[in-house]
């Protein structure tokens, strides 16, 4: 059967049926006009239905006035003086303390290893290495926090190993439900986001660059210091964001990792919600919104965030 | 029935509603005609049986449609007041003892005629009784609320560790304990636990544990910040495994925790440990479970159907199955008689443990300082503020 390269407009088979493959029937979709450009603003759409009106809604909330238990129209500052004047703005300083030394070790052992894995293993595998960094968080998160009990516990196998070598003989109860034991949760959980963006952001700093530095002289401390840090370090500041937003955010590793009382931002506003006080915890969920922006603002001023794209660029 | 074939169902029926209404041109809903199925919110304890709700509907011979629910007082609120509950509900299960004054006062939930729940003869006394048992079930003099479990929060310890059987919440505060005492991270039972403690020992005059002044609250969470700041507490406990995996572990000697945490850390650890459960002679907080009928259930008839899951939810079959799987206390008499007359399902070793725990839980409810949980306390925000406080201490 011969075939028909028909042209626009042309029947493609012959007969009397007239099949066409014109374009126009599909200008409405995809001509210059048609539906396809709106395409582009879903995302657009997206942004403003589930970030900026649930935002916007969370502000407004905020300054509601509480009833027994709901909330009614009207404008208070209440809520924020509750915060304030309360234990609660404490326990967020000291839950930001927290995060910030979450972010900080997760630096000083995930940054290195994405380092050495761009630097030392051969390119084809790399991204093969840090794939593998991703096969935790097949687990589900709950079950990797909860194992670290029996790790961290007074009886659990740190300390049984310690005692047996003889290196202490009582065991060492800091690791466990205390801010020591959130940190180490915190960082256990969230170290691969340092590893991936510290990987993305060596993109940025070319092999030619550390041939230089080789060239020079710089011992491997100054190059780290002095040239991979810095040419990295906007992807450092977004993992960084991550791991911060995280561990001020998630309940779950302060519940089962923290001591008397253990509570961290994202805990803080639970517990408002809990009490049935809304106006409170839209209050102190609008403080968190804040913190971040006023966090990324600071990031973007010293770093250029726009940096991080350089490499897909 | 679990929550995929909750929302099959209701989409294959709300297709047919649809197509009917369509072809008898008329809306379905309209007409008073009675329910078929009892669309239930239970929380996952209100049920005998480990899988699901089948054994429950095949003793009130009613086709239960279950989608499982929290114990969060937020969530009950958000979903019956404010959100849509009422038309996806026909009943409720939530805390007895303020759950059911906010559901009723905001008129989310409706009052019952007993005398369609044949089994309400048999209710523990305690609940016509008057005073504080009877309120957990009544708002404003009516009866809105079936209760299915309670019992007395208490101590779980290690008895083999400690070698006595602590009768006072005292030795949680005893310093060779240190570091090694746990609380319920939960501002309500615990609050009240150590108020009872702090009253009842006479180091703290309190007037009514359960609805606590500003100034009591202080005094209590001051106490706690004494014992906190001196390293008394390994940690205060949330989520059930939580609390059984701090005590079989032996992470901490003693820990207020609800009952079946206890039993279930006693199972866990073998003969490693021995954990048991204690009676405080300076009292405990007192809660309960209750089933409520929604509004929009008794508007779409479902009430015939309430009655009849209710009538089991006092059943003594109910009240012993409960008693023996989850440890809570029944709310019936005749349970030990049932126990009797079934040796096939309860054979004697089993008897004998649940008799004995069913006497430990009516020598806590004994206790004179105990009080009645109270979900929605008057100052609901000194409790909050001075909670937060002793986290931050």
């Amino acid at each position: 059967m011969a075939v028909s390269h028909a042209k626009h407009g042309q029947p493609l088979m012959g007969g009397s049926r007239n099949i066409t493959a014109s374009p126009d029937r599909w200008r409405w979709l995809t001509g210059e006009d048609g539906l396809q450009k709106w395409v582009f603003y879903i995302p657009a759409l997206f942004m403003v239905f589930f970030f900026i009106i649930p935002l916007a809604l969370t502000m407004v909330w905020s300054v509601f006035e509480r009833t027994r238990f709901w909330m009614e129209p009207g404008f208070t500052l209440f809520a924020y003086e509750t915060f304030f004047t309360s234990a609660r703005a404490e326990n967020y300083l000291f839950s930001m303390i927290h995060s910030a030394w979450a972010v900080a070790i997760s630096f000083v052992i995930g940054f290195p290893i994405a380092v050495f894995v761009r630097r030392r293993i051969p390119q084809i595998a790399q991204h093969r290495v840090i794939l593998l960094f991703i096969l935790p968080f097949m687990i589900s998160e709950l079950v990797r926090v909860f194992a670290l009990r029996p790790v961290l516990g007074r009886h659990g196998l740190i300390n049984n190993l310690l005692i047996q070598l003889g290196i202490i003989d009582e065991p060492i109860s800091v690791i466990l439900f205390t801010p020591v034991g959130v940190v180490i949760g915190d960082v256990l959980s969230f170290l691969p986001f340092m590893v991936f963006a510290g990987f993305l952001a060596m993109e940025a700093v070319q092999k030619y660059v550390f041939e230089v530095c080789d060239d020079l002289g710089a011992s491997a401390l100054r190059t780290f210091r002095d040239v991979i840090i810095p040419l990295a370090a906007p992807g450092i500041f977004a993992g960084g964001v991550f791991i911060f937003v995280n561990s001020l955010g998630g309940a779950l590793v302060p519940t089962i990792l923290g001591g008397p009382g253990a509570v961290n931002a994202g805990m803080i506003v639970n517990q408002a919600i809990v009490a049935v006080d809304f106006p409170l915890a839209m209050a102190i969920s609008t403080i968190m919104i804040a913190t971040m922006i006023l966090l990324l603002y600071i990031g973007h001023r010293v770093f250029d965030l726009t940096k991080i794209l350089e490499p897909i660029q | 029935m679990d929550q995929h074939e909750f929302n099959r169902r209701f989409f294959l029926k709300g297709l047919a509603g649809i197509t009917g209404a369509a072809m008898a041109g008329y809306v379905p809903g309209l007409s008073a005609a009675e329910a078929e199925e009892l669309r239930c919110w239970f929380s996952g304890i209100a049920k005998v049986g480990a899988k699901d709700f089948s054994a429950m509907a095949a003793h009130a011979g009613v086709e239960l449609a279950v989608t499982t629910k929290s114990a969060r007082a937020d969530e009950a609120i958000q979903k019956m007041v404010v959100g849509d509950g009422n038309k996806l509900f026909d009943a409720l299960t939530d805390n007895g003892g303020g759950m059911e004054d906010a559901l009723a006062s905001q008129k989310a939930i409706v009052p019952l005629d007993v005398s369609q729940i044949p089994n309400w003869n048999n209710i523990l006394p305690m609940y016509n009784e008057g005073g504080l048992s009877a309120d957990t079930v009544r708002y404003d003099g009516k009866i809105y609320a079936v209760p299915y479990i309670s019992n007395a929060d208490s101590m779980a310890y290690d008895y083999k560790a400690l070698g006595f059987h602590p009768d006072s919440w005292g030795v949680m505060f005893d310093s060779q304990f240190k570091g090694y005492v746990a609380l319920q991270n939960d501002f309500g039972p615990t609050l009240t636990n150590m108020a009872c403690y702090l009253k009842g020992s006479g180091q703290v005059e309190i007037e009514n544990v359960g609805d606590m002044k500003p100034d009591e609250v202080k005094a209590v969470c001051q106490f706690l910040i004494k014992y906190k700041k001196k390293g008394q507490f390994r940690t205060f406990w949330d989520g059930f495994q939580n609390g059984v995996s701090l005590l079989a572990s032996g992470e901490v000697l003693m820990s207020s925790c609800w009952e079946p945490v206890a039993l279930v850390a006693n199972k866990k650890t073998g003969d490693k440990r021995e954990i048991l459960y204690g009676t405080m002679k300076e009292g405990h907080q007192l809660w309960n479970n209750v089933v409520m009928l929604s509004k929009g259930g008794r508007k779409r008839g479902a009430d015939a159907l309430f009655y009849k899951l209710a009538n089991v939810y006092l059943s003594t079959w109910f009240g012993a199955n409960t008693l023996k799987s989850y440890g809570f206390a029944p709310q019936m008499t005749g349970v030990n008689e049932y126990m009797d007359a079934n040796p096939d399902e309860f054979d004697g070793n089993t008897r004998k443990v649940l008799q004995q725990r069913l006497a430990d839980k009516n020598a806590r409810y004994a206790v004179k300082g105990n009080a009645w949980q109270n979900v929605f306390p008057t100052h609901l925000r000194a409790y909050q503020d001075w909670w937060a406080r002793l986290q931050a201490a």
